[in-house]
């Protein structure tokens, strides 16, 4: 793409009288010949003609940008640096600070949560085994769960993928999730937008009675 | 050197001293040399199911004290020789025993048998875990009922967090029997299945044993079912007692009723 920027000179006028304007312009056409001219109000055939006939460019009704000082544009642009560099910084740490989540924190297990145990895991859990009835598990971060929940999940993160069944008791950001929602395959439940969202991951296959 | 059982559910009722029982019995009739402890301080049973509760004199806290030896407290079994039982205190209660005090008695046993079956009070408190802390192997007894898996779940999980072997690295042998088993109920989806169970607890079968009436009586009379030849119960326990004894013995269907059985055959000349 090529472009170019120009300045141009715009006289801006309204008709009352159009002899008037006429006689005016006659007088002064050394003084507009190279302007825009921008006339508001209703145009005439008769001002029309005498304009082309004169060979001004002009446009009728038009609102044209008002130009700023140099000193006012140069203010604003250094602002808008500045609030940049600031969501830069901010967009820096959040990203810093999942990656440490997702990649320093995480703790992986296969071994069966049997009733009556206490999981405290400060970060991601990846968890490939059963949580018993009575077992409780809390992470901060996020949970992935591949075999079946009866026990007690409470989990802070991001979001937490699992499949529970009826017994289990679900809380995904101090909000109960109806594991009815959960069961019989394995969910994916995430926050969006203040909202708990909850998909299946995989649908579980039709068993047909043979 | 023997090796120690400890017989446990978690939850009370499930037919654990009745096991204990029955497979001392069984095994001691497969010819090894067994003894069986009753470590349910101030509650004792054993001895009225094994129909030895008039020929105490010694208790196991005695023999712990030092105030009897361990071959003066221990009562042969009228029916077989190779059984020995050893009472628990019903005066006394679970706060007189200790680590040091079990691990010696144990030890002593251990030495001394080729099986020694311990019987673990109910509930997850100290007297379970002194019975379950020097065992090499534990039996869990459950009912097919959400209540009692969930307790068994739990004493599985102290099992493994706080006995002694391991402790040191090793790993407690875990042996699961399904008590009082009613075949009709599990075919109609009442009572939970055995491959359900297996899948919460996670730990390997040695049998399953129906419900059978004729247990409580047994039970009462001081005669362990095992003796009787007709009982399901008592043959189901047979066959468990022969497993420990390392023996094959094939596991049978008791969840499958006669009822539902020739209702398939009928179904079949339809």
């Amino acid at each position: 793409m090529q472009s170019k920027q120009y300045s141009v000179k715009v006289y801006e006028c309204s008709i009352d009288d159009e002899d008037e304007f006429i006689s005016f312009f006659n007088t002064n056409y050394t003084l507009f010949k190279d302007h825009l001219i921008l006339i508001n109000g209703e145009l005439s055939d008769t001002i029309k003609d005498y304009l082309n006939s004169k060979s001004l460019t002009f446009l009728n009704n038009i609102t044209l940008p008002k130009g700023r000082t140099r000193k006012a544009l140069e203010e604003e642009l250094n602002i808008e640096k500045r609030e940049c560099d600031i969501d830069k910084i901010i967009a820096k740490a959040e990203l810093e600070k999942l990656s440490n989540r997702l990649q320093n924190n995480l703790t992986v297990l296969d071994e069966m949560v049997r009733s009556g145990r206490e999981l405290k895991i400060d970060g991601d859990l990846l968890l490939l085994n059963r949580v018993n009835s009575g077992a409780v598990i809390h992470t901060t971060g996020n949970l992935i769960i591949t075999d079946v929940v009866e026990g007690a999940i409470r989990c802070d993160g991001n979001f937490m993928i699992l499949t529970t069944s009826s017994k289990a008791n679900v809380l995904f950001h101090d909000v109960e999730v109806d594991n009815d929602f959960l069961a019989d395959r394995l969910s994916r439940v995430e926050l969006k937008n203040r909202e708990i969202v909850i998909t299946p991951v995989f649908k579980k296959e039709t068993n047909w009675v043979s | 050197m023997g090796i120690v059982i400890a017989v446990i559910s978690g939850k009370g009722g499930v037919g654990k001293t009745t096991a204990v029982a029955n497979l001392g019995l069984g095994v001691a009739m497969n010819g090894k040399k067994c003894a069986v402890v009753d470590f349910d301080i101030g509650q004792r049973n054993l001895d009225m199911i094994l129909g030895l509760e008039n020929r105490v004199v010694y208790d196991m806290v005695q023999v712990m004290d030092g105030e009897a030896s361990i071959k003066q407290a221990m009562i042969k079994s009228k029916v077989d020789e190779n059984l020995h039982f050893l009472a628990a205190s019903q005066s006394k209660d679970k706060s007189v025993l200790s680590s040091e005090k079990v691990y010696k008695l144990v030890k002593e046993l251990k030495d001394n048998y080729d099986y020694v079956i311990l019987d673990s009070p109910a509930g997850i408190e100290s007297g379970f875990e002194h019975t379950i802390e020097f065992a090499d192997a534990a039996i869990i007894v459950v009912n097919p009922e959400v209540s009692s898996i969930r307790d068994a779940d739990r004493a599985i999980g102290i099992l493994d967090s706080k006995s002694q072997k391991v402790k040191d690295g090793g790993e407690v042998a875990k042996y699961l029997i399904i008590n009082r088993i009613v075949a009709d109920m599990v075919q109609s989806g009442e009572m939970l299945r055995s491959e359900d169970i297996l899948e919460i607890l996670d730990i390997k079968l040695v049998g399953k044993v129906p419900e059978d009436n004729g247990v409580i009586d047994a039970s009462n009379q001081g005669k362990p079912v095992i003796l009787d030849k007709n009982s399901i119960a008592g043959q189901a326990y047979k066959r468990i007692a022969a497993r420990l004894c390392g023996k094959k013995v094939e596991m049978k269907d008791i969840e499958v009723s006669d009822s539902s059985l020739f209702k398939k055959i009928a179904g079949i000349f339809k």
